[in-house]
């Protein structure tokens, strides 16, 4: 016993020792929970992301009952402003020089939208207020004329695509308001709209708690991709292992203290990434239940056999890094642990299906509450298990304990 | 001289071509990223091709709402017989959102796990109801509003923006390894002392390193829009001359980098560990898969200073996805070519030498 535990402590201290162990292990886990958290968290919340817009008002007839151009120009100057302070506004804008003539300032925009620099440029035409009383007085719209607004926009940025979206929506509650105004849209009568999530107990899933089972299971994934073999595979190639082996250590041995020593360190990087997870991000999603331990248990020993089964078809350490590598990728990305793989072509789904990955990200998922049921449980559990019994049948028959 | 030089090269050559690990990264794990990427992000979050699950309880009308419902974009929709099963097309993905009319509200149903693509359909639901409560009341915005595009036609796709992303990311991981990977390998192999005592100059081997992986490179990123184009049928108009030039010089400042990272460590390992570190790192502040736009602010100014961003920015532009000035263009090739000139040269003598520690 006293053996299993040195072996253990001894991958413990090997892996603590190694700087880039540590960055892959434990600091690019954290980095990859930040870095999404603080990307995709807060997507399209007002006072995270600000939009470089203008608008150009051609409206010169400001005689008539309501000045409309006046109006939506108005509606877009206050989106200017900040809604709390240290916040972005939603949309900064640019307004022409003094006396510079607007039509040059137009052309200027249009010119910065196509640089990028602009997210879109909203032109109120010439005509629009009288255009605008007319269309009313018949209580119809026109898909275009003279009186419809444009706006440019560029396809190709994304920041345009959004921009957008948040103005037509800006846009469709002016278009509400004016009809209020005028006696013609009677607000009481609107149609509500609520919103159910479904998988999730019917609340909405915020971002973090998504992302956190994924990242653990990815951080379980690269300790067994990589660790398991390059500790093996490394000790056989220095003759570290030869030396194991002229002592009482048997294999068996050797081998229950190096998984003990490979679980505790997924265990340290479990709680490392859970409390970042709770307490710098808010996530709220609970482990302590026994479908969760199952599933987290399952992961780690399922990368575990993985590892093996590469140290046992790779010749030396660095072929058994160059195959992790290559399996790396396909095997993370085509796993759903950051992506949904529901639209993938039928190639790529035959990956996804054999994939563990998988089944471990969505039972894990599932057993959170955080996801509803794509696959049935006993099947999350059985591929997993299926992959463990084929490593460990392969490793026992290939892997080599010593320099050939 | 010109001999010894040419042998040089043929060495580096027949040892690329032999290193099977450079082989897989220059030219397998460009291919892998866009392929994977690419059927990943190809119409995520894309309402227009957004599916939606409709259910009506009998006896409650729908026309008006079917009608709002086909005239907000081409959307596909299927009609459901009961919530329940809605519920569960939901759950197993064969629909994006569910919407449910009782002739009194709408309900509209997400699946709580798409975080990254509930967000474009909610903006689907809020148009839906504003033009449906109009419709009920037989109205009709009154604003129209007509979209122009503007800029290069070929960017039409989030993917055609990630794709010289991607190779943009291969020149700055094979760029930053080319150099300090092979050189590292040479001094712990002891191949560097026996070279050094050669009446070779350190530069000439530094050289031909950097020929030999440039071509690489180059030869690897035209496979990897090869294949973008036509595996995944995306649309580039590339100025080759601008894209020739701009790979290039990107691939040379990156090799200047590189250089660095081979001053400061000793094994091979090392040098490849920093350079995947730092090209990781930057891979994901850079905008090379999700927009620098959606980022927060403070993001957004680091981004800003990577020379990912800039290198991305400018591979956009050679193969026609984004438009920039060509002051803005040259700047930055012209900055990425003076980092080699710079570095190169500069750190040949003190890289180029036997290990001694």
């Amino acid at each position: 016993m006293r053996g299993i535990l040195r072996i253990a402590a001894g991958h413990l201290f090997t892996a603590f020792r190694e700087r880039v162990t540590l960055f892959w292990f434990l600091i690019f886990p954290v980095f990859l929970l930040a870095i999404l958290t603080l990307i995709f968290g807060n997507m399209g919340q007002e006072g995270e992301i600000s939009f470089a817009i203008s608008v150009v008002n051609l409206e010169s007839n400001t005689a008539g009952p309501v000045d409309f151009a006046a109006i939506v120009e108005g509606v877009f100057e206050e989106t200017g402003t900040a809604s709390e302070e240290g916040k972005e506004p939603l949309f900064t804008l640019t307004h022409p020089s003094d006396g510079e003539d607007l039509e040059e300032f137009l052309a200027r925009e249009k010119e910065a939208l196509r640089l990028g620099h602009r997210a879109a440029v909203i032109v109120i035409p010439e005509g629009f207020n009288q255009e605008l009383l007319e269309r009313m007085m018949r209580s119809s719209s026109s898909p275009s004329g003279n009186g419809a607004l444009t706006i440019y926009i560029n396809e190709g940025s994304a920041a345009s695509e959004m921009a957008t979206s948040i103005i037509e929506q800006i846009l469709a509650g002016v278009d509400r308001e004016i009809l209020t105004h005028i006696g013609h849209f009677q607000e009481e009568e609107a149609i509500p709209s609520e919103t159910l999530w479904v998988g999730s107990g019917g609340e909405e899933l915020s971002y973090v708690d998504f992302l956190l089972p994924g990242v653990i299971l990815m951080g379980f994934f690269v300790n067994g991709l990589f660790g398991v073999p390059g500790s093996i595979l490394f000790a056989r190639d220095r003759r570290v292992l030869r030396r194991y082996w002229v002592t009482p250590l048997t294999v068996p041995h050797y081998l229950a203290g190096f998984s003990l020593g490979h679980l505790t360190l997924c265990l340290i990087q479990f709680v490392l990434i859970l409390v970042l997870g709770r307490f710098a991000f808010g996530a709220t999603i609970k482990f302590a239940e026994p479908m969760p331990i199952l599933f987290l248990l399952l992961g780690a020993v399922t990368f575990l056999a993985f590892g093996f089964f590469i140290a046992s078809v790779a010749k030396t350490a660095n072929a058994g890094m160059a195959s992790a590598n290559i399996l790396n990728m396909p095997m993370m990305f085509l796993g759903g642990l950051f992506f949904p793989i529901g639209g993938l072509p039928t190639f790529l789904k035959v990956i996804v299906y054999a994939n563990p990955v998988t089944y471990l990200a969505e039972g894990l998922r599932m057993s959170l509450g955080v996801q509803g049921e794509t696959f049935s449980i006993p099947l999350t559990l059985a591929v997993p298990v299926g992959w463990i019994a084929f490593c460990i049948f392969v490793a026992s028959r290939r892997l080599s304990w010593d320099v050939k | 001289m010109m001999r010894a030089f040419q042998a040089l090269l043929h060495t580096e050559y027949t040892v690329f071509l032999r290193d099977k690990a450079s082989l897989t990264f220059t030219f397998l794990f460009p291919v892998i990223f866009i392929l994977i990427f690419g059927f990943l992000m190809r119409g995520m979050g894309d309402v227009e091709d957004a599916r939606l699950g409709l259910f009506v309880p009998a006896g409650v009308e729908s026309k008006i709402l079917e009608r709002t419902v086909s005239s907000a974009g081409s959307m596909s929709v299927t009609l459901y017989d009961d919530q329940s099963s809605l519920q569960i097309a939901l759950e197993k993905r064969t629909i994006d959102f569910g919407l449910i009319w009782d002739g009194t509200k709408l309900l509209f149903l997400y699946d709580s796990s798409r975080v990254q693509e509930n967000y474009a359909f909610e903006e689907v639901a809020t148009g839906i109801t504003a033009d449906f409560s109009l419709a009920r009341q037989g109205l009709s915005p009154v604003l129209s509003v007509e979209k122009i595009h503007v800029g290069r036609e070929a960017a039409t796709d989030w993917f055609n923006l990630v794709v010289p992303g991607i190779l943009a990311f291969s020149i700055l991981s094979a760029g930053l390894f080319a150099v300090s990977g092979h050189i590292t390998a040479m001094k712990e192999r002891k191949l560097l002392d026996r070279m050094i005592v050669t009446p070779m100059r350190p530069i000439a081997l530094l050289a031909a390193i950097i020929c030999v992986r440039l071509a690489m490179v180059y030869i690897s990123t035209l496979i990897s829009l090869f294949i973008a184009m036509t595996v995944l049928h995306l649309a580039f108009d590339v100025s080759w001359f601008y894209y020739t030039v701009f790979v290039v010089a990107s691939t040379l400042g990156m090799m200047g980098f590189g250089t660095l990272i081979a001053l400061l460590v000793r094994k091979p390992s090392s040098a490849s560990n920093i350079a995947h570190i730092l090209s990781i790192v930057m891979m994901f502040l850079a905008g090379i898969y999700f927009p620098i736009e959606i980022m927060p602010s403070y993001l957004r100014t680091l981004s800003k200073a990577l020379p990912l961003t800039y290198m991305a920015e400018a591979l956009r532009y050679a193969t026609g996805v984004i438009d920039m000035t060509e002051t803005r263009f040259w700047g930055i090739t012209v900055a990425m070519f003076a980092l080699a000139v710079v570095l190169l040269p500069l750190l040949a003598r003190y890289v180029v030498s036997p290990d001694r520690r």
